[in-house]
């Protein structure tokens, strides 16, 4: 093997990616030539160096980053931290005793005049169902009935009266 | 201890906790596969988020008694490929890439004074193309065999040593910008 195949062989030996069958040959090269043994040790140096580096570069991630990178990826939510405030001061309680407040207002002030708007039309149909007889009756007791005949021209106003039997009756 | 074809069974039945089991061993590696492959942390979050949805979604998808893992890999690459492009970042890197270049090898020893590591892996990534960056940090940064390597890639073994070959070729450039070999070697 000559030198430069076995140059072109050495970054693959440095790493022993070469097949045992080239790797006999490229050594037997190395014992016998000098120049080619150097070339070996700056591959090597050069490899051993860079691994070195590659190891002191070696970065790992932040837990909170991670466990965030994972959050995104599988869609969870993330974790709401505990709150130690007491809870009439806790927001979700604060709005919740707001609407219940307000409930109860709107039921006081709200619903007198929203039965009123509703039972209305009730009560009115109720009191003319009732009242209708009471005024029946009150007709039936109705003893004189009056008629008034105004004249245009002359203004003369003659008032008939007459009885439940509709029979005229003198009044003075 | 439950086998990934297992936890991935629970999952798909509902169970959220073992997705966070199922992932758990690879969120370290695939968070570093992408920040190497953008070179930006926040890219690299961006990216590793994106996966991991896609993870969930597709999840169905995924092949009992196959590797999880290739297949974890294969979406992060995937995923890290798809923002480098969507930002049209491929030709912004090459041309950061470029510069870099040039300001590292105008000013060698500014890297030299900056020891971190971070700065130097930067530096050795840099004039990789994007799959001989994902082949050599899938092989020498996450230790994936070349057989695994070409499953997450989805391209053969052959095509796998090729890039990798080339990018170990490519470090090794750039290592010695950053630590020159002594002149008693470069001569002999």
């Amino acid at each position: 093997m000559n030198c430069k195949r076995t140059q072109r062989l050495l970054p693959l030996l440095v790493g022993s990616e070469l097949p045992q069958s080239r790797i006999s040959a490229v050594k037997a090269h190395l014992e016998r030539c000098r120049k080619c043994r150097i070339e070996y040790d700056a591959y090597l140096l050069s490899l051993e160096k860079t691994k070195e580096w590659l190891e002191e570069v070696r970065q790992d991630w932040n837990e909170r980053e991670w466990q965030e990178a994972l959050r995104r990826a599988t869609g969870k939510k993330e974790p709401k931290a505990l709150s130690l405030a007491p809870w009439p001061f806790k927001k979700a309680w604060a709005y919740a005793m707001m609407a219940v407040f307000a409930f109860l207002l709107s039921l006081f002030l709200i619903r007198p005049s929203f039965i009123k708007q509703k039972m209305e039309p009730e009560t009115g149909a109720i009191a003319g169902l009732k009242q209708e007889p009471e005024k029946m009756r009150k007709e039936s007791q109705q003893d004189i009935i009056s008629m008034t005949l105004v004249s245009h021209e002359t203004g003369l106003r003659i008032v008939w009266f007459f009885n439940k039997n509709f029979e005229l009756e003198v009044k003075e | 201890m439950k086998n990934e074809d297992e936890l991935v069974e629970e999952v798909l039945r509902g169970d959220d906790d073992s997705f966070e089991n199922l992932l758990c061993p690879y969120r370290q590696g695939m968070l570093s596969m992408a920040c190497r492959m953008s070179g930006d942390w926040e890219e690299a979050k961006e990216i590793c988020q994106e996966a991991v949805i896609k993870v969930f979604k597709h999840l169905h998808k995924f092949k009992k008694g196959k590797s999880f893992k290739s297949w974890l890999y294969s979406i992060v690459v995937n995923s890290a490929y798809d923002l480098l492009r969507r930002k049209k970042r491929y030709q912004g890197l090459i041309e950061g890439q470029k510069s870099l270049m040039l300001s590292s090898g105008s000013d060698p020893e500014k890297l030299l004074i900056d020891k971190e590591a971070k700065a130097k892996i930067d530096f050795c990534l840099q004039s990789l193309s994007p799959k001989e960056k994902a082949v050599f940090l899938l092989r020498d940064g996450e230790g994936f065999s070349v057989k695994e390597a070409s499953e997450v890639l989805g391209c053969s073994s052959m095509s796998v040593r090729t890039h990798l070959s080339r990018a170990r070729q490519k470090i090794r450039e750039q290592f010695e910008k950053i630590y020159p070999a002594p002149e008693s070697e470069v001569k002999a």
